[in-house]
């Protein structure tokens, strides 16, 4: 079984991932939060963007990577795929929520205000949405290849929509008011670019890891269902 | 060709039984009328205030009705086993979605045409001279919101929760449709030349095109299963 070697493989390096993602993040934190030059404008707050930043990108490597997935599930039908995706989506829920949550926390002293209506913020807000929508829509199904095929058109659909979404709010935003505050234009200093790159690979790994050992769980979740005879008596309704 | 036919004969055949019990197209009627009078009660009736709000009010009127329409599409072919036929059909899936979805924008125009008079009647709007820009606006964001909604209707028809789900998915996918709709039609209603705004009409054509030809591409798969 190709699934069986593969998941075999996953439970052997899994630790690796996990010990370099430890190695690399602690390194990140211990430079950014220590040896980090503060910012001339932020001070003290800029540290908040070690955690905030890799965050996000984890969070659109998440979706990046359950988009691939569900384009791979629909050309190959391969479960395993279907697994790695319903694991992506989870953690990508964590991994988005953190990012604005941290971003909430960095804008309420930078730009005083816990939230604005800038695109970059709301379009996080409805991939979060999309996210879980993607989640409840597979709690909802029973039968599993369906599950798996409903939740892997809902991921392209949302995957082709979030630039418009984006592009859209940006438009909707700059037309109404100019943006006060941007993020564009500022340049990053080698101090701060060191541990940020840490932080980027260190939880680019955490995320990797974690979508390796829930994988596995939903795997073996679906095995057991299987040798429960679940799928049997479906079969034979 | 055949394609062709079968989009006219599945949304004729949609078209004929909505003419023979009228169920969708009353319930997004008097659904809308109930929207419109919640809102009417939230705001003051200051023209000034009308005016600002209004066009986020129609929209969300209309969204609303779509939510009501479109999710129940595919409900009258599970009912009678019809999804089933479907299935087996020799026929294009594709065609089925278009079918559809053509049935769709059809109900959802004739709603929003009986709906619109009522608005400009309400609140005194004075924007008669300016119908073409409006059925643009109302085709284009119509044609998108129907896109999306014909999909997940025929994604969520199936699952528990449905009715529950059917909006969950489709109103954040649409947001573009929302901007873009509000943001023309505060253009008409302040009295602004077309080319303010032609950019939003653009952005829901673009968006339109975007659905159908994606929806019409994994329609196929939702089929199947």
């Amino acid at each position: 079984m190709l699934s069986q070697r593969i998941i075999g493989k996953l439970r052997r390096y899994e630790g690796w991932f996990a010990a370099a993602s430890a190695v690399c993040i602690a390194t990140g934190l211990y430079m950014g939060l220590v040896t980090s030059p503060p910012d001339y404008y932020q001070g003290e707050v800029v540290r908040i963007m070690y955690v905030h930043v890799p965050f996000a990108q984890g969070a659109m490597f998440a979706y990046t990577l359950l988009f691939a997935g569900s384009l791979w599930y629909l050309w190959k039908r391969e479960p395993l795929v279907d697994n790695m995706c319903h694991a992506a989506a989870g953690v990508g829920v964590f991994f988005t929520t953190v990012a604005l949550v941290t971003g909430s926390i960095w804008a309420k002293p930078t730009w005083n205000t816990w939230w604005t209506w800038d695109p970059r913020l709301v379009s996080f807000a409805v991939l979060l949405v999309v996210l879980i929508g993607y989640l409840m829509l597979r709690t909802f199904l029973d039968d599993r290849e369906k599950e798996a095929t409903y939740a892997a058109v809902l991921a392209i659909v949302g995957f082709v929509d979030l630039p418009i979404i984006h592009y859209s709010v940006e438009w909707w935003r700059t037309l109404h008011q100019p943006l006060s505050i941007s993020m564009r234009g500022v340049s990053i200093a080698p101090g701060m670019l060191v541990p940020l790159t840490f932080m980027s690979i260190g939880l680019t790994l955490l995320l990797t890891y974690m979508i390796m050992v829930r994988t596995q769980m939903i795997y073996l979740q679906r095995l057991l269902e299987a040798k429960q005879g679940r799928l049997l008596s479906q079969v034979q309704l | 060709m055949r394609f062709f036919k079968v989009i006219r004969w599945i949304a004729w055949k949609d078209l004929l039984s909505e003419i023979r019990n009228r169920e969708n197209i009353s319930s997004m009627f008097f659904f809308a009328l109930i929207v419109i009078l919640i809102f009417s009660f939230s705001f003051s009736t200051d023209p000034e205030v009308i005016k600002e709000v209004m066009p986020g009010i129609i929209w969300v009127a209309f969204g609303f009705t779509g939510v009501i329409g479109l999710g129940k599409s595919f409900l009258a072919e599970v009912q009678n086993d019809c999804l089933e036929y479907f299935q087996m059909a020799p026929i294009p899936k594709g065609a089925i979605y278009l079918g559809k979805f053509a049935g769709n924008v059809l109900f959802m125009l004739a709603a929003e045409m009986i709906l619109f008079p009522l608005f400009i009647l309400f609140f005194n709007l004075n924007v008669l001279d300016k119908l073409p820009q409006i059925l643009l606006i109302l085709v284009a964001a119509t044609v998108g919101l129907s896109a999306l909604g014909t999909l997940f209707s025929a994604l969520t028809v199936q699952i528990r929760a449905r009715e529950v789900m059917f909006p969950i998915l489709l109103l954040p996918l649409a947001a573009p449709v929302f901007i873009g709709a509000v943001e023309s039609t505060r253009g008409v209603f302040n009295g602004d030349p077309f080319t303010f705004y032609s950019d939003w009409i653009q952005l829901l054509i673009v968006y339109d095109i975007i659905f159908m030809v994606v929806s019409f591409w994994v329609f196929e798969f939702i089929l199947d299963y």
